[in-house]
């Protein structure tokens, strides 16, 4: 009985941990699209990885994953690194990537 | 001579502070070329790891007396990568080491350095690169600097005016200035430019191509 508590409370607590659904970084010296391909490709090769988005003029890189998969920040950073470039800042968001560019969007018309 | 001494200030003002893409992301393949009338390049490298690429380059260029063929394996090395929230700078090292065939013939080498740097909207290089072989001694300076008509997504194509001046010893055309349209995105890198356009002589066209796979 006390087994099957702590597993539903470690239950409880694992889905809130990966409840986010997309990571949004900011990445330093991300400037055009022939040498951001690699950010692009490696991430889309990624189990984990249900689409990405690359945003040059706001120099951010989107992943949203599949349900059910993660990826760690750490192994994120490591990638983007790989393409050549730096991550400023990175966090998970539960939202989605289409929510996430609707956000963007409505920040640009209320600017 | 002063042009000489004009951009070999420029190149020692210019390289302390400041470097584009000579190689792709780890595990991935550049293709690179060159066409204009006396100068026609191809290189292949592959990236293992970031900061270095091992690749073949085929150049072949018309000088003042001769005309040579020189196939190099060569080495593109990233010395420092600066990157910045809204930029990237760059200096780079790449050697070659190879064969000249054509008018001379023998060991051929062309080391060289460049530095870079770009923002979505401006971009500046500056090269210096030897080409050497027996009997034949093709030192280039160049430097580059251009401006974004606008900024674009990472989907869309960009388009750039870049203006080159290049400095060439023992070529048949020794001073280029090229005025060309550059066409970025995510697949390619295309360059199309006319050099000396207002000298009927030596009006020539040129093509730049880069790919990454």
């Amino acid at each position: 009985m006390k087994k099957l508590f702590v597993i539903a409370v470690l239950a409880i607590f694992t889905n809130t941990a990966f409840a986010a659904t997309s990571i949004h970084a900011e990445v330093k010296g991300m400037v055009c699209a022939f040498c951001a391909k690699g950010i692009n490709k490696k991430l889309r090769e990624v189990e984990a990885t249900q689409d990405v988005w690359v945003d040059l003029k706001n120099r951010m890189v989107v992943v949203e994953l599949k349900d059910q998969k993660t990826m760690s920040l750490e192994a994120f950073t490591k990638l983007i690194k790989d393409a050549g470039y730096d991550v400023a800042s990175a966090e998970y968001i539960n939202k989605s990537l289409v929510e996430i560019k609707a956000d963007h969007t409505h920040m640009k018309e209320v600017k | 001579m002063l042009a000489k001494l004009s951009f070999a200030f420029l190149l020692l003002v210019t390289l302390p502070a400041q470097a584009a893409a000579l190689m792709g992301f780890k595990d991935s393949a550049m293709f690179m070329s060159e066409f204009s009338k006396d100068r026609k390049e191809l290189m292949l490298n592959y990236s293992p790891a970031v900061g270095h690429a091992f690749g073949v380059e085929t150049m072949w260029m018309r000088g003042e007396k001769h005309t040579n063929l020189i196939t190099n394996i060569n080495y593109t090395g990233l010395i420092k990568r600066w990157n910045m929230p809204s930029g990237q700078a760059n200096l780079w090292f790449m050697t070659g080491i190879g064969e000249a065939s054509g008018d001379s013939s023998g060991f051929s080498y062309s080391p060289s350095v460049q530095f870079d740097y770009e923002t979505t909207r401006l971009y500046f290089l500056a090269k210096a690169r030897m080409v050497r072989a027996p009997h034949i001694q093709y030192d280039t300076y160049s430097v580059q600097g251009g401006f974004s008509f606008y900024e674009t997504s990472f989907e869309q194509t960009q388009p750039w005016f870049v203006l080159e001046a290049r400095t060439t010893e023992g070529m048949a055309m020794r001073n280029e200035i090229t005025p060309a349209l550059r066409l970025i995105n995510q697949h390619y890198f295309l360059e199309l430019g006319v050099t000396n356009p207002w000298d009927s002589e030596s009006r020539t066209p040129r093509l730049n191509v880069m790919l990454t796979f």
